[in-house]
């Protein structure tokens, strides 16, 4: 230290560089939570959030949509769920995009995402494969939010897909997928249960000629 | 006889080692003017300034110091990095959550623009606070408070989003979750609590 200060009383201006350098020393620290802060999934342990990155990356790769897996990761952060469940989910949603991409071929990330909630709440892939063939212009995003949400409320998986198919082949639009679901969400919430409700409420549906809205798609 | 014992020599070296006699008046001359010179051609400032910072110096600095200057150098770096890319998304568009007053998106690109504003409306009567949280601003419970409508006691929030779909929850007093009844469900994730989800028509749909 006594060297140190001698040194420093002989060149004063070398006191300028240490100075310096602990001032860029302490803005580093400083740096530091401001760089994990904007780290999204920070919250995630280390090994939680390698797996994360992990899926994204090969998501990435496969050209799948990773805005939901991360999404998928932050909603499980925010809901303080476990990273064990947040991992699993994750993962999930990795494989649901994957077979919603080899079912559907080439659609939109909306649609394939859409895609990958409705095999996630149970539909089988050769269902969700009976909406590959599309008429250019036409989306199936309505049609797949409102078959997951019968799926999710309860609705008998068999009964969801033959609704959902046969208006989709009939050329119904988002209105009437939407019609459809607000019709069978209040039938549920009068009491009705989710198969009845949606049963009464398919025979009421109006049919749209195919010709009107396009050509159906093929079955297998 | 050598040429140092000659007579001459001798006298020679004996004049030059004689001290000489200065006349006192003529040195008290020389002197005043060379005084006289220095005070009419003053070092001009910036003359002066070139030469302290042009100057050579000696640094005198251990290991320790240096590796501290490189790591403040680094620092500097990234810090100054961070503050440039804030604001500016991987594929080069401005981010949704530093180019909008409300906070938005911390989520990879969709590549859409921002083009519907869409309204949240959520009825708690007795909620104290309710927050509006999905995958447009990150599931964060800060980024998106709902504002009590005094008239119907229902909290409203208007978002501009991107066309697609958008999943999201509402949260309650910051510990209650709940789905918005006016809009289909998103399938169970395993966390426990229901989300919805929320269609956005745009030019692409």
């Amino acid at each position: 230290m006594i060297r140190f200060l001698s040194s420093m009383r002989r060149a004063p201006h070398a006191l300028v560089v240490p100075l310096a350098g602990g001032a860029s020393l302490l803005l580093l620290l400083l740096s530091a939570p401001l760089a994990t802060a904007q780290d999204p999934i920070f919250k995630l342990d280390p090994t939680s959030r390698r797996v994360v990155d992990l899926v994204m990356d090969s998501a990435m790769a496969e050209r799948l949509p990773n805005r939901s897996i991360l999404s998928r990761a932050l909603e499980g952060v925010a809901k303080h769920a476990d990273n064990r469940r947040i991992v699993e989910a994750v993962r999930r949603r990795l494989i649901s995009l994957r077979t919603a991409r080899t079912r559907l071929g080439n659609v939109s990330d909306d649609e394939l995402e859409a895609a990958a909630s409705v095999l996630e709440a149970g539909a089988k892939p050769e269902e969700l494969e009976r909406f590959r063939v599309r008429p250019q212009g036409r989306t199936e995003l309505e049609a797949f939010t409102v078959w997951a949400d019968f799926l999710t409320r309860g609705v008998p998986k068999d009964e969801a897909f033959s609704a959902i198919n046969k208006l989709w082949q009939d050329g119904a639009d988002d209105a009437t997928f939407h019609g459809l679901w607000t019709s069978v969400q209040a039938d549920i919430l009068q009491g009705l249960s989710p198969g009845t409700a949606l049963q009464n409420r398919i025979r009421e549906t109006p049919q749209r000629s195919p010709t009107t809205a396009g050509k159906p798609p093929e079955g297998p | 006889m050598r040429d140092s014992e000659h007579p001459y020599v001798e006298w020679i070296a004996r004049e030059a080692k004689r001290p000489v006699e200065m006349d006192r008046a003529a040195r008290d001359r020389v002197m005043a003017a060379v005084r006289a010179e220095g005070a009419h051609r003053p070092t001009p400032a910036v003359r002066r300034l070139w030469s302290r910072i042009s100057e050579p110096r000696v640094f005198h600095l251990s290991p320790a110091f240096t590796g501290l200057a490189a790591a403040g150098l680094v620092a500097v770096g990234i810090l100054a990095g961070a503050l440039t890319n804030w604001g500016v998304r991987k594929d080069g568009q401005p981010r949704a959550d530093v180019a909008k007053t409300q906070p938005l998106v911390a989520l990879p690109s969709t590549g859409r623009a921002i083009d519907t504003v869409v309204k949240f409306v959520f009825a708690g009567p007795r909620a104290s606070t309710v927050s509006l949280v999905g995958d447009f601003n990150g599931w964060d419970l800060s980024k998106t408070p709902m504002v009590r409508d005094p008239r119907s006691g229902n909290w409203t929030v208007a978002l501009p989003l991107n066309a697609g779909r958008h999943v999201y929850a509402f949260v309650v007093d910051g510990n209650t979750w709940a789905s918005d009844p006016s809009a289909p469900l998103a399938p169970d994730d395993g966390y426990g609590h229901a989300s919805s989800v929320k269609n956005v028509p745009g030019p692409t749909l």
